[in-house]
């Protein structure tokens, strides 16, 4: 991700996140409830911040939802999206040379067998052929990546003022402001 | 991936491609001086699986840190100067 959309992208989850976790209403959760509630938070940010230049994000929204729509959201992917399904094995064995060495036989296996592992691994990514898969997988790393750079951010600054409580009130909001501007930036 | 797609609007350099540079963002980049073809089919499968590990190794650090956080905002719960401050932030 270039440095300008990097950025937009890291503010975008980061006021997301505060938002989602705002609401939350964790007064009555255990503790098991409120991990999951942030983590879902998180989750849900990030597809948001990312938008609709990718299939991941309404995959993820769609799989952290209980709504009853949820279910349906394939259909709706594939009018929008107009994603190409694929037919793998039949494909490859009509392609099939006829004399291929037998190493190259078990690494067609193995990149079919852990192509599907990466489907799983990729919100959406069932419903991807093989290319649009890969760019997706990359699209989807390179903002989770971003997601842990901001998570890490927050988590060092809320520990750095809470283990700073003896400061006076006047100069934790300052110290608040200014940890959560370099948090953004 | 096949390699050989009949109504493929994408050719098989435009994958390779793909695959360089999605082996670029993983953390166990190695350059090699040019695939050849016989060694293509091996090295995309290890860059699938270093990319389903490298994603599996994310998705557990943003669970770490998610519990990190709610375990800061649990102590943040109590009367303090900085738990006001949060509050306020978050409102």
């Amino acid at each position: 991700m270039r440095g300008p959309t990097a950025k937009a992208f890291k503010q975008g989850f980061l006021r997301s996140f505060l938002l989602s976790l705002k609401s939350c209403r964790t007064g009555d959760m255990s503790l098991q409830e409120r991990k999951r509630a942030v983590r879902s938070s998180a989750d849900a940010a990030m597809a948001t911040a990312r938008g609709g230049g990718a299939i991941w994000p309404r995959a993820l929204l769609a799989s952290s939802s209980s709504s009853p729509s949820s279910s349906s959201w394939p259909g709706l992917l594939l009018n929008a999206a107009k994603v190409k399904t694929t037919r793998c094995k039949s494909t490859a064995r009509r392609c099939c040379r006829p004399k291929r060495s037998s190493s190259e036989m078990i690494a067609r296996r193995l990149v079919r067998k852990r192509t599907k592992i990466l489907r799983g691994m990729v919100p959406g990514g069932e419903l991807l052929d093989s290319v649009s898969l890969l760019r997706e997988a990359m699209d989807y790393v390179v903002h989770l990546r971003a997601q842990v750079a901001v998570l890490r951010r927050v988590s060092n600054a809320m520990h750095h003022m809470a283990a700073t409580s003896y400061l006076t009130g006047l100069d934790l909001s300052r110290l608040a402001q200014g940890l959560l501007h370099r948090v953004c930036n | 991936m096949s390699g050989r797609r009949s109504r493929g609007s994408v050719s098989e350099e435009e994958i390779n491609e793909l695959i360089s540079k999605l082996q670029s963002l993983l953390p166990t980049a190695r350059r090699r001086g040019g695939s050849s073809s016989s060694s293509s089919q091996a090295s995309t499968a290890k860059m699938l699986k270093e990319t389903c590990s490298y994603i599996k190794t994310l998705n557990r650090e943003v669970e770490d840190l998610s519990d990190r956080l709610t375990d800061l905002m649990a102590t943040m719960d109590q009367n303090s100067p900085a738990a006001e401050i949060i509050r306020s932030l978050l409102r």
